[in-house]
């Protein structure tokens, strides 16, 4: 091993031994990244299917004012299995107070415009922003009333003499082809900003430390009065930053992995192969991104007066690897190839197309390496550049 | 041996060395004298190349830091004026780190910090890490690990700043030893007593120029007054004497 290698093994080794003996600050991050963060996810998941699923099947209730103006009506629902509540008082401010889900307001002549075949009014209150499983009630309840509404139309035109199929111009006939794993892959387009995180979660807490950190201490105008290049000091100290960002990506990995059985996978109706090939294929895209990610954080670490100001700023890095998770769960886009040659983006569709079950092609796996890697070097060039002023010392 | 010939330096409109020449031989203490803010420590800095001067020539041992900046730090061992360590190794990691950048073996390091221990008398604290050491403590430390590579010239910026009077005798002393060994010492400071009692030739910096060097005694005759004090108060206010 000639003597550059053994410097930069130096300064690596040194840099890590450094910082792994700072458990408080190293274990959170560690801990947050890879193994709280899988957790969680799997916890929110669970409870959101759980709770839809119960909502779709339990029994539903109707809050209605008014019953018996509509005695029919609420003869029919019934036949349905729903249960109903009589309601007086205040509908809006009950859906406001959330007391109720809807309330459904059945006015004085109903029965007589009803009778008369007129169309007859029935009032829904309800909250159309709320969330979950309020929204699944009022599809229910809407369904039901439509359910009515039509039945009775049709009988009366048949009484009339008229066929009701002169109602329906069109007949709609659904295909369905997504696979049964690509519906729940919508609940699982949170998983590439995770994996992703963790990354750059890991390798945060030490561009800072040696970087900014060694400003902070007032150790680094010794430590370049060593006969080393500043170069071959700063690969030393992204190597050490960049093994931790890829420590980190593993744990994630291996936390995923032991999680996975306790996804409600079959309630969403897909089943993720999270085999030795595709960890290996995530493993292979989201390496180079180490690389990334490292270089990233240290270059704003070498413009950071302290340990606080550059975890201000390297925080705020946090938010580049949710803009194509976030981009690509609100609007899905077909993936053409200069998206696999894009960094953060290309290991987002990847990570994607294995949690859909669809096989990831060997070119997009090329591509998205060649990209991220030629990216991680570009920035691991600038960051040698940077480390090389003269007023590094003195940027204060 | 260290040569210095009119280097200059100047950050932005401000010169802060503007002509500074010496020699600092081997076996013989120097001290750089000056107020702060004289230019004593950006001298330093240009000489162990950390920053570039903007004119003039450095040699140290016939080597241009300037040109070849790592031959020049393997035959320096600089102790600057901000010496942190890290926290979470013990004062032995911090000096062997600085051992393995210079490219020392393991037992090569291992023989020269047993060395130092003994001559700087860190016994007590060279296994704990150095969170919440003494300021002498960590001073000891900083001067071990800038000397681990054993170089013929070495440099100290203010060295016993902030210490108390056991530390402050304890590196004078090992600086006196290292003299006896032949090595070159050059030193700053704007302690006069400090100056008087270890340095055998000062040059008194004032505004960016040497304005005056010799021995202690030189100076005295020079200014015609009998302490350093009276003496450098002499020379940098060009004889017009006590503020």
């Amino acid at each position: 091993m000639n003597k550059q290698m053994r410097q930069i093994k130096t300064v690596m080794f040194k840099e890590v031994k450094d910082n792994v003996r700072d458990k408080k600050t190293l274990m959170s991050s560690i801990f947050m990244g890879a193994v709280f963060m899988p957790i969680m996810f799997v916890v929110m998941i669970n409870f959101v299917v759980g709770m839809q699923k119960d909502k779709a099947e339990s029994q539903l209730e109707m809050a209605i004012q008014g019953a018996n103006n509509a005695q029919s009506f609420i003869s029919f629902i019934k036949t349905k299995g729903v249960k109903i509540n009589e309601f007086s008082g205040d509908a809006r401010k009950a859906i406001e107070n959330k007391d109720e889900e809807a309330v459904i307001i059945i006015p004085e002549g109903f029965s007589e415009k009803f009778s008369r075949g007129i169309p007859a009014k029935i009032e829904i209150y309800y909250d159309a922003t709320a969330k979950g499983s309020t929204n699944v009630t009022q599809r229910r309840i809407k369904a039901l009333i439509n359910e009515y509404s039509t039945t009775i139309g049709m009988t009366r035109l048949q009484l009339r003499g008229i066929s009701p199929l002169l109602l329906k111009a069109i007949v709609v006939e659904n295909h369905d082809v997504s696979t049964s794993q690509s519906k729940g892959a919508m609940m699982l387009s949170f998983l590439p900003y995770a994996l992703i995180l963790g990354l750059f979660i890991g390798s945060m807490y030490l561009a800072i430390d040696t970087m900014a950190g060694e400003k902070e201490r007032n150790s680094l105008e010794a430590l370049l009065l060593n006969p080393i290049k500043r170069s071959n000091l700063l690969i030393g100290k992204l190597f050490a930053t960049i093994s931790f960002g890829l420590i980190t990506m593993v744990i994630t990995l291996i936390t995923f992995k032991l999680v996975m059985p306790f996804m409600p996978l079959e309630e969403m109706g897909m089943t993720v192969n999270l085999g030795f090939k595709n960890i290996s294929i995530l493993v292979m895209v989201l390496a180079p991104l180490a690389i990334m990610a490292a270089s990233l954080q240290t270059i704003i670490a070498t413009f950071s007066k302290s340990f606080k100001e550059a975890q201000t700023y390297v925080g705020m890095l946090m938010v580049i690897p949710m803009i194509p998770s976030m981009a690509l769960m609100f609007m899905p886009v077909k993936e053409k190839l200069w998206m696999m040659f894009t960094p953060i983006m290309s290991q987002n569709l990847i990570i994607n197309q294995i949690m859909r079950g669809e096989p990831v092609e060997s070119i997009s796996i090329i591509l998205s390496i060649v990209g991220s890697l030629l990216t991680g070097l570009i920035l691991a060039l600038l960051a040698i550049k940077l480390y090389n002023r003269e007023s590094l010392l003195f940027s204060d | 041996m260290i040569e210095v010939t009119a280097i200059s330096k100047n950050f932005g409109e401000v010169q802060a060395v503007k002509d500074v020449t010496f020699t600092a031989p081997d076996s013989q203490v120097t001290a750089l004298l000056g107020a702060n803010g004289a230019g004593k420590t950006t001298s330093l800095r240009m000489i162990y190349s950390l920053i570039t001067p903007q004119s003039g020539e450095i040699l140290i041992d016939g080597i241009d830091p300037n040109k070849q900046p790592e031959k020049a730090r393997k035959l320096l061992g600089v102790l600057p004026d901000t010496r942190g360590l890290y926290k979470r190794l013990t004062a032995r990691e911090n000096i062997e780190y600085f051992g393995k950048l210079h490219g020392m073996s393991d037992t090569e390091i291992v023989s020269r910090t047993k060395s130092l221990v003994k001559d700087l008398r860190m016994e007590d604290f060279i296994d704990r890490k150095t969170d919440g050491f003494s300021q002498g403590q960590r001073v000891k430390v900083a001067i071990a690990r800038a000397l681990v590579h054993d170089p013929q010239n070495i440099i100290l910026d203010e060295p016993t700043n902030g210490l108390d009077v056991m530390s402050t005798r304890g590196v004078r002393s090992f600086l006196n030893k290292e003299k006896e060994r032949g090595k070159c010492i050059l030193f700053s400071s704007h302690v006069m007593q400090e100056v008087a009692a270890v340095s055998d030739v000062i040059l008194i910096v004032n505004d960016g120029v040497i304005s005056a060097s010799g021995t202690e005694s030189e100076l005295h005759e020079q200014t015609g007054m009998n302490s350093l004090e009276d003496a450098f108060v002499h020379i940098v206010t060009d004889g017009v004497g006590h503020e």
